[in-house]
């Protein structure tokens, strides 16, 4: 049984993953567990990784390269010259116009898919080529069933990360002393 | 088990054509699986192994070792477990071999004795029965298709031997499975292009969890079944309750035909070992009835039922088409695979029809291509 246990091992991936927001409190074993439910996949400069009102099953975490996120409403506010979607393309490409936020290494989207199956709130496109982490909900759900304490480990940077959003959004709107 | 709501898409009902795909397909597989049944069995008894192993693997993981060591260590632990138990019972085993020719021909003539005795009851009641001389006809019969049970133990005991090696594959097989089944998976989802990838990643899992909800289930029922029979027989004193039980609850896992097997077994043991009180019988036939009852209303729906979600009728219909296609392997493996083949079927069918999939996956190609050749 020598060295079958062994803890305090880490390795350049778990490194790389404890460094990111959302797996910056779990111990090496933990990561261990959660490096074994993440996928990596890569998109090209230009390529939708989602749409809005697309039905969200994984969350997004950058690896490397840079992120768009960009809303309907807001192309089609700030850009009323745009094309009518029609049945078959019913979301235009974007580009700029609807822009809500560019995500760098580290961050993460399309986090409320941890929590619901409810549909994006934006669309997620490349804007360089980038790497991107997946952890998909239903292997989180069935990590809060298994490995409680790491799943709890993440919801609680999760809701952190959702009460800083909620704050400045309020502050965005003069009413930041609503949220508290 | 998965505790969260189902995806909206799954709340869409499949239309006929998409049906008519998953019976057509489910038919095919089990047809190319009868051929290939010498591989089909050790797998999926592989796969009840997997999931049987897979809890004690997690728990290692947890406490820090690896994948590798963790699924080397149960499967060692079960092999050496099982090696144990055999060469403890082995002696036993051995000892009661050449008693086991005479014990099914005593079993086999205690059937035999109860059946001639209830029909020859019912020929004193019923004077129709007795001028057709029903008891002598049945019993006629039952000599002349049964012939000397040593015809029928050594073909068995040859099948057993033909088996042995296949079957030794399933441990090895679930070795795998634990150790290497996550990056399968991996492995498949990374070959999908990304535009599917959501969708096949849900679709991969929705087969994960219908193939584990049917195996724990079906392991769940095994139990479930042994206890209440085997209580019910004790109760009833009949000898070996609980061995009775674990054969008579395997035997279920062959739809109508397994019970009426089972049911059979129990009868014989019964009229064999209480020859003057055939209301034992009566009372075996009654339990096992009532076991039915409780299995088919209350167990199969708790356990296997809820697992597949399938809709009674289409799982009558189902099991009768399974027997129909491939006769007792049919049966057997129409449930799981219907249940895999519903997932797989429904979700290619919402990913082929929807457009903007298409047309993202069309953009991503065109991507690439400019990519690879933009200093051409």
């Amino acid at each position: 049984m020598v060295n079958l246990f062994h803890l305090k091992k880490t390795t350049p991936r778990l490194e790389r993953l404890h460094t990111l927001s959302l797996f910056v409190n779990l111990t090496p074993a933990e990561l261990r567990i959660v490096d074994g439910l993440l996928h990596e996949r890569d998109y090209l400069q230009g390529e939708v990784i989602f749409d809005e009102g697309e039905e969200g099953q994984a969350i997004y975490i950058v690896a490397s390269g840079e992120v768009l996120i960009c809303r309907q409403e807001h192309a089609e506010a700030t850009n009323s010259t745009s094309a009518t979607p029609s049945p078959l393309h019913p979301r235009r490409r974007q580009g700029d116009s609807g822009r809500v936020a560019q995500l760098g290494p580290g961050t993460f989207f399309g986090e409320l898919a941890l929590l619901d199956n409810s549909p994006r709130s934006a669309q997620a496109r490349a804007a360089k080529p980038c790497k991107l982490i997946v952890f998909f909900r239903d292997d989180f759900v069935s990590l809060l069933d298994t490995h409680a304490r790491i799943a709890s480990k993440i919801s609680r940077e999760l809701a952190r990360h959702l009460g800083a959003r909620m704050r400045t959004m309020a502050q965005a709107m003069g009413t930041s002393q609503d949220v508290v | 088990m998965n505790g969260s709501h189902p995806p909206a898409h799954a709340h869409h009902a499949s239309g006929p054509v998409v049906w008519v795909a998953i019976i057509g397909v489910t038919c095919l597989l089990l047809l190319v699986f009868q051929k290939v049944l010498w591989l089909v069995v050790p797998f999926l008894l592989a796969l009840i192994l997997y999931y049987f192993l897979y809890p004690p693997v997690r728990v290692l993981i947890y406490r820090g070792m690896s994948r590798d060591a963790a699924a080397s260590v149960v499967t060692l632990a079960f092999l050496v477990l099982l090696s144990l138990a055999v060469v403890s019972l082995m002696p036993r085993l051995t000892s009661q071999v050449r008693h086991w020719q005479d014990t099914v021909d005593r079993y086999v003539q205690g059937g035999t004795q109860l059946l001639d005795g209830s029909l020859r009851s019912l020929e004193r009641h019923w004077p129709t029965l007795e001028r057709a001389k029903l008891a002598d006809t049945v019993a006629a019969r039952l000599t002349q298709g049964a012939g000397n049970i040593s015809d029928h133990i050594e073909p068995v005991a040859l099948g057993i031997m033909a088996w042995t090696p296949s079957l030794l594959l399933a441990p090895f097989l679930a070795f795998f499975f634990l150790r290497d089944g996550r990056r399968f998976k991996r492995f498949l989802s990374a070959a999908v292009p990304n535009a599917f990838f959501e969708r096949t990643l849900y679709l991969l899992h929705e087969i994960d969890r219908t193939a584990r909800a049917y195996f724990q289930g079906l392991i769940n029922l095994t139990i479930l079944d042994t206890l209440t029979l085997a209580a019910g027989l004790w109760l009833l004193g009949i000898p070996g309750p609980l061995t009775l039980g674990v054969i008579c609850a395997v035997l279920a896992w062959v739809p109508y035909v397994g019970s009426i097997l089972g049911g059979l077994l129990v009868v014989l043991v019964a009229a064999t070992d209480f020859p003057g009180d055939p209301s034992m019988a009566y009372w075996a036939i009654g339990l096992f009835g009532l076991v039915r009852l409780l299995d088919d209303f209350l167990y199969m729906p708790m356990t296997i039922g809820k697992s597949l979600e399938l809709h009674p009728l289409v799982t009558v219909l189902m099991i009768f088409v399974g027997g129909a296609v491939a006769g007792v392997s049919g049966l057997m493996l129409v449930l799981p695979v219907l249940g895999v083949v519903m997932v797989v079927g429904e979700t290619i069918g919402m990913i082929v029809t929807d457009p903007r999939l298409i047309a993202r996956h069309r953009h991503a190609r065109k991507l690439r291509r400019e990519q690879v050749s933009s200093d051409l």
